[in-house]
């Protein structure tokens, strides 16, 4: 089932993974705090590591929160 | 547009004459999905409108779990984009069942190994693909296993193969957690440390 194709993916998602991470609700539940730190200029993800920490991770959030930041920079 | 705080916008959308409120966010929310949408190409704008006007309902019923971690205008635009970017998600993938995306791994020839190896090379990236093979197949629940093959391997969005597999994208995301975290356990046990398989399969 795991091809040799998959090793490399397979073991850098791995050995990225934490004993603590917050599922996607709650890194949605936090984006729009987290967006406006980040066009604040500060470092968001220094501010809400975990949220950072979600978003490296996961792409269905990280789109949310790339959507998000362009509505509000534009708007 | 007139300028609201965040309490103003409340009162008003809750208010007797929510209208010039709800258009004035309407617009607000148009322009920003109009941003937020550019780069999906065409067709995207003809949803635009609809994609605001769900938001507004969504919006307008759950004023209540408004928490007030962000300006109001920015927790709308979030639940804007939110719907937009689930339908738009939904529609590309639609014809993708998770059968169709594991048939499809099957078929795939992912490669035999770089030719250019040794065979000392050659017989360590087999120790770890074996390694590999038995630590998913003992560690992991069925369910765990398709999740991590379709999220993880094929890269499917997580929201898509919550939905296939009868759960939601929370819950999932906690299921591949649980997962990775095992995974990751086994393999410090099996004792090679990530930056040495990388290193054997030329991604170091």
């Amino acid at each position: 089932m795991l091809k040799r194709g998959d090793v490399v993916k397979l073991v850098r998602v791995v050995a990225e993974t934490r004993e603590i991470e917050i599922g996607c609700d709650e890194c949605f539940e936090q984006l729009g705090g987290f967006a406006e730190l980040e066009l604040s200029g500060a470092e968001a993800s220094s501010m809400m590591p975990l949220v950072g920490d979600h978003l490296d991770r996961c792409e269905d959030c990280r789109n949310e929160f790339e959507a998000l930041l362009t509505a509000l920079r534009s708007t | 547009m007139k300028e609201r705080t965040n309490e103003q916008w409340l009162m008003e959308l809750r208010g007797a004459n929510p209208d010039e409120a709800l258009e004035d966010l309407y617009d607000l929310l148009v322009r920003g999905l109009r941003a937020a949408l550019d780069t999906y190409g065409g067709g995207v704008e003809a949803n635009v409108e609809d994609f605001a006007q769900e938001a507004l309902i969504r919006i307008t019923g759950n004023l209540d779990s408004f928490r007030g971690e962000s300006r109001f205008t920015t927790w709308a635009q979030k639940i804007a984009t939110n719907v937009a970017l689930t339908e738009l998600k939904r529609r590309r993938w639609r014809d993708v069942s998770l059968q169709d995306l594991f048939a499809r791994r099957e078929a795939a020839d992912r490669g035999p190994a770089d030719t250019q190896l040794t065979p000392e090379q050659l017989a360590f990236q087999n120790m770890v693909l074996g390694q590999l093979r038995r630590i998913v197949e003992e560690e992991l629940t069925d369910r765990q296993r398709e999740a991590v093959v379709a999220v993880i391997l094929e890269g499917m969005p997580i929201s898509e193969v919550a939905r296939r597999m009868g759960t939601n994208q929370n819950a999932l995301y906690k299921l591949l957690h649980d997962a990775r975290r095992r995974l990751k356990r086994r393999m410090a046990a099996a004792g090679h440390s990530p930056k040495e398989v990388l290193a054997a399969f030329d991604e170091g």
